[in-house]
């Protein structure tokens, strides 16, 4: 195109506002790319010697390559992209990578062409991440965000050992045995605890949350009596109240898994929820080396199944920040009214580690767990019950309480 | 039947205004099943869970808001405003629109 020919595009610009423009950021896109493109052969190689061979090291929640003793580890995802800024001014909903949509098509066992002798390997990316070739040795791992919501963006390494986890397990488990179900006691072996990456999606936002409602403020308080016996009575203001607060969170932690998502009774969901939060601040770039040895589960829910839970989180969240501002409401407020208003939401996609000892009860088709917290060491969980035995030990207490009672009135009398 | 229910009425106003407080008795059933409950809720924690309200890193502007007086209850028995959920976070309410 000549100069004649372009398009008209305003006055020209001085030399400041030209050398300002030529200075400035770009402007963030709606998606954050969080591919790892040092692993895109789908081989992760020991920087130092190349071998393949590589593991996460508990201890050191880096990656240690098993032929060298070469430890290293992958750069964290907050400086990497910038997740911990610019929440105040965030527009709309930001999604990463690894956090988009699921394809539905999507098939969950992926081939993969060993780099190293050429060699078909199949992984079932619903339960592993990675796996051996059978000729080299070669680990191949899924390191590419796949349209089957294998991937993540980022991953938080163990760092409580199987060992610790064993003994958190056992300490929880010793401290409920009295009443614990007998079957329960017989099975329990903790050293069966299973190492799983379960997926999360991590959120920051900004948000405007408003409530309204009745509060009440006590003017008058007085007793009358009535024969032997006297009321006391209260005379109040009423009040309509309204609040509005406007917040950011930081790392808001949602289930990614419909499967641990879900509360419904048969499981005891809630108990792998409780270990939550994580230090997600140390979340690093996507490797999947750092799954060898562990399990791991595959997301299979979208930015938009979980836009109700973040919104019904936000409105807690907000009421418990209103909550302050009514202390002169001395009756009371009753909420009656809410609203929300996400002025802008960034989503990522992690696999955060949690130790799991899950145990079956048969007669009750309940699935319990103990979790643990791979990071923190925050311990939780749901033992079988003794009916039973729970029952005797109510009836005891309530037959002593009754004897004492029967004494009073007896004395009393 | 009625008259054998009046009369079991009768004996226990009697005993409440003259005689110990006959509400005594209902220690053995309320300890039983606080007992039952109290165990319950050690052993399976079904009442956990996040406490993401205050586990979360939180940045809140200053709450605004206002009040306006609408009714005045000259003489009430009840302690509390009726159906206060000012502590229950995660009790959900009408949304606005």
């Amino acid at each position: 195109m000549t100069e004649e020919n372009k398009p008209f595009d305003g006055p020209p610009l001085s030399l400041e506002e030209e050398l300002a423009a030529a200075r400035a950021e770009p402007e963030a896109g709606p998606d954050i790319k969080t591919v790892n493109e040092d692993l895109a052969d789908g081989v992760n190689r020991c920087p130092k010697c190349g071998s393949t061979d590589v593991r996460l090291r508990g201890s050191t929640g880096m990656l240690v390559c098993l032929f060298c003793r070469n430890e290293w580890q992958e750069s964290r995802v907050e400086e990497e992209f910038g997740l911990g800024e610019g929440i105040d001014d965030l527009q709309g909903t930001v999604i990463a990578g690894g956090a988009e949509e699921i394809d539905d098509d999507a098939n969950a066992v992926v081939t993969l062409k060993c780099g190293g002798c050429g060699a078909e390997v199949v992984v079932d990316t619903a339960h592993a991440m990675n796996a051996r070739c059978h000729w080299c040795r070669h680990t191949l791992n899924i390191q590419q965000q796949m349209p089957n919501g294998a991937v993540p963006d980022a991953v938080l390494p163990f760092r409580l050992t199987h060992d610790e986890a064993v003994t958190r397990i056992r300490e929880f488990a010793s401290k409920r045995q009295l009443f614990a179900h007998p079957r329960f006691k017989k099975e329990f072996v903790p050293e069966n605890v299973l190492g799983v990456y379960l997926p999360y999606l991590v959120i920051d936002a900004r948000a405007e949350a408003t409530y309204a409602g009745t509060g009440e403020v006590q003017t008058r308080r007085w007793t009358e009596k009535h024969g032997d016996n006297s009321t006391t009575y209260y005379a109040a203001d009423v009040f309509k109240v309204d609040r509005t607060v406007q917040f950011t969170v930081d790392d808001l932690t949602i289930e990614g898994a419909a499967d641990r998502a879900s509360k419904d009774e048969s499981k005891t969901n809630n108990i792998v929820n409780t270990v939550l939060p994580f230090d997600t601040k140390n979340a690093v770039k996507w490797n999947s080396s750092y799954l060898v040895g562990f399990t791991s589960e595959k997301r299979d829910l979208d930015v938009d199944d979980l836009q109700p839970v973040l919104q019904d989180q936000l409105l807690s969240i907000g009421r418990s920040q209103v909550e302050g501002s009514i202390a002169e409401f001395d009756r009371g407020v009753r909420w009656e009214q809410e609203g929300l208003d996400v002025g802008g939401s960034r989503w990522v996609s992690m696999y955060l580690p949690v130790w799991v000892y899950s145990y079956f009860q048969e007669d009750t088709k309940m699935l319990h767990y103990i979790a643990v917290n791979a990071r923190t060491g925050e311990t939780m969980g749901s033992v079988p019950v003794s009916q039973w035995r729970l029952v005797l030990a109510a009836l005891t207490v309530g037959t002593f309480l009754e004897g004492i009672a029967g004494v009073l009135l007896v004395a009393l009398s | 039947m009625t008259a054998l229910v009046s009369g079991v009425v009768l004996d226990v106003v009697v005993m409440a205004s003259d005689g110990p407080p006959v509400w005594l008795l209902a220690a053995g059933p309320a300890g039983a099943v606080a007992t039952y409950w109290a165990l319950f809720r050690y052993y399976r924690n079904t009442d956990k869970s996040h406490s993401y309200e205050r586990d979360t890193i939180i940045e809140a502007k200053p709450v605004q808001g206002g009040r306006e007086k609408i009714d005045h209850i000259s003489k009430t028995r009840r302690s509390g405003i009726d159906g206060d959920n000012s502590s229950r976070h995660r009790q959900r309410v009408n949304r606005l629109r």
